[in-house]
């Protein structure tokens, strides 16, 4: 087993580092706030390569492997302090590009990826629905074939980059006795006719990060929208989730190192009773529970990442990788604004944003509970 | 137009590894008057004025890594001149006169000073050995008279001064002529498809000698702790007295 980057994975993780300290850290404060989304900030990540890590070189992306990709987003996550953008490039890439790249047709590739790598379109997925959530497939939107074009009906709600999106993965069954094998998904674009991006969702974390309920009122998608074969929309949806489960939280893993950093100058700053509150083994132990965390999702988040790259079923890797950094997140946020006390618990000091950043990640790409079903059934119970 | 742009791999500056510290080796970069001026060289080819951009740069295989970042930054093509000495100004003004001669640029940009040793001497020395017109410490460059001339802003310290060179020239970048771009993952793809050309002093038939020594580097001095003084006389006082100021 080899543990050590090559020079060239090296010189691109440094790369990205460089880029993102220096140009997506401003208005971070202020943009959270008032969540808003740093479209400038998106179209940067573009420019420098982010968004299309993954896709394939002919279609204007870097073609870089699994393990390269997390590493970058693990760095861009130590680098970049703003979570909801970073939330909001994981979403388009893992739910929007990845079923793109793997079951787009020539035409669409061609069409979308270039646009969907540069950061000048943005793109999401609707699946989630007001009575359709853990229980994906069991939703209600339906699709149906007219001539040369299927007529969307549904509500979706909790769409990531809805306000902002430029296409929508949007799944919806052609018919609904068929359960699971009638679940389709469609490429729609934005101001498509009877599509209606309703109102923005405000939110506890991630707030710079846009979402939105998504009406779909007899919207007419052009046949040549489907996105891989009718009915094969639960599969897709698995793969994509896969991916996103296993690779969302690389950014998070970033961030732990970064709270860790943090904590460590902080406690030899700051001083009580005469000595520097990291001498005192109660701060001591939380901070060595931090570095702990950090470690362990990196061996699961990289661990994950190659068997991906060396095209083995992730599928219980991905949702135990999930799980675990989503608790350690949260967990080395509530330690961190422990460790600063009631300046953590300030804005200004940016550690409380991050918890509160932190705490979807136990809810989105499905729940901690979720995650466990899966690992539970892998484990034949 | 040809542009040639020697630069120089130099500690990072905003690397908080301090001197001589052990066990630490602070990482390099390009050195930040030297970005700017590939920065300004990319942008008059981006305007169309200029067709070729080489980078030099003086080292051992260690600054390969600079010459990367500047290939992806959009360079052309790069020179690596193999030379692992610590050389001073005049040896390495020396080495670029002869590489300059055998490119034949039309124009060099190059940063005023290396903030590593801030000699500032590299740019005025070259174009004294070659003879050439210069413009140090611009802040705009503008060609004219179908590239035959430059015209150039000049931070002084009197203002601003506007001069015209004949070319070919050398040029030294200040501050304020541009802000450089950053690497993009998909320009380091790109440099590693281009070529680094590497020559030796021997090669290019130079003998260069340095003619300065570094003796000792050190921290600044630790600052004292200061007092707190009672009264303006007392004040007076100490500043004549310990400070010798007055």
């Amino acid at each position: 087993m080899d543990f050590a980057w090559s020079d060239q994975q090296r010189e691109l993780l440094d790369a990205v580092g460089r880029f993102a300290s220096q140009q997506l850290n401003y208005d971070v404060i202020e943009n959270d706030r008032e969540g808003v989304f740093n479209r400038e900030a998106w179209k940067k990540c573009g420019d420098f390569g982010i968004q299309g890590l993954l896709v394939p070189t002919e279609y204007g992306g870097l073609g870089a492997d699994p393990l390269t990709t997390v590493a970058a987003l693990e760095r861009l996550g130590y680098a970049c302090k703003d979570n909801g953008l970073l939330f909001s490039i994981n979403a388009h890439m893992w739910t929007a590009i990845i079923p793109l790249v793997y079951n787009g047709s020539e035409a669409q590739k061609k069409k979308y990826l270039p646009g969907l790598s540069n950061g000048t379109l943005i793109g999401g997925n609707a699946m989630s629905e007001p009575n359709s959530g853990s229980d994906a497939f069991s939703l209600a939107t339906t699709a149906v074939k007219k001539d040369s074009t299927y007529v969307l009906n549904g509500s979706k709600v909790f769409v990531t980059n809805g306000p902002v999106a430029d296409l929508l993965v949007v799944f919806a069954t052609v018919d609904k006795t068929r359960g699971p094998d009638g679940i389709s998904a469609f490429l729609v674009e934005k101001d498509s006719p009877g599509m209606n991006v309703a109102r923005k969702l405000e939110k506890m974390g991630v707030r710079t990060s846009p979402m939105a309920e998504v009406f779909f009122e007899n919207c007419q998608v052009p046949e040549e929208n489907l996105l891989g074969k009718e009915g094969g929309g639960a599969f897709l949806f698995t793969r994509s989730m896969t991916w996103e489960r296993g690779c969302i939280l690389a950014s998070a893993v970033g961030s732990m190192q970064r709270l860790l950093e943090t904590c460590i100058r902080y406690a030899n700053e700051r001083k009580q009773g005469g000595q520097s509150i990291g001498k005192f083994q109660l701060v001591a132990s939380k901070i060595v529970d931090i570095k702990l965390r950090v470690e362990s999702c990196r061996n699961m988040l990289y661990h994950c990442a190659w068997l991906s790259g060396h095209r083995k079923s992730v599928y219980l890797e991905a949702a135990m990788t999930k799980l675990h950094i989503s608790d350690c997140w949260v967990k080395c946020c509530e330690d961190a604004i422990q460790i600063h006390g009631g300046y953590g618990y300030m804005t200004e000091y940016e550690v409380e944003r991050d918890l509160r950043d932190a705490i979807g990640s136990k809810l989105y790409s499905g729940t901690s509970e979720i995650q466990r079903n899966i690992i539970a059934s892998m484990l034949g119970l | 137009m040809k542009i040639l742009v020697p630069f120089k791999s130099v500690p990072d500056p905003n690397d908080a590894t301090v001197v001589g510290a052990a066990a630490s080796t602070p990482k390099s970069v390009i050195n930040p008057f030297d970005e700017i001026a590939i920065e300004e060289a990319l942008r008059i080819r981006e305007r169309g004025e200029a067709a070729e951009i080489v980078g030099i740069t003086i080292g051992a295989p260690t600054v390969d890594e600079q010459i990367r970042a500047a290939l992806a930054m959009g360079i052309d093509r790069a020179i690596r001149i193999d030379d692992s000495r610590a050389l001073d100004p005049y040896a390495v003004a020396r080495i670029l006169r002869v590489l300059i001669e055998k490119e034949a640029p039309h124009v060099v940009i190059m940063g005023k000073q290396a903030v590593d040793d801030d000699s500032n001497q590299v740019g005025q020395m070259l174009a004294g050995l070659l003879r050439w017109p210069q413009a140090t410490f611009v802040s705009k460059i503008e060609f004219l008279g179908n590239k035959t001339r430059a015209r150039c802003t000049r931070e002084t310290d009197a203002g601003l001064e506007v001069i015209e060179i004949k070319l070919p020239a050398i040029i030294t970048t200040d501050l304020r002529l541009n802000e450089p771009r950053y690497v993009s993952l998909p320009g380091l793809m790109k440099a590693r498809r281009k070529s680094i050309e590497v020559l030796t002093c021997d090669q290019l038939g130079v003998t260069v000698r340095p003619l300065t020594t570094v003796l000792s580097t050190a921290r600044p001095p630790k600052r004292a702790a200061g007092t707190r003084v009672e009264s303006v006389e007392e004040l007076v006082t100490k500043l004549r007295q310990d400070a010798k100021v007055l």
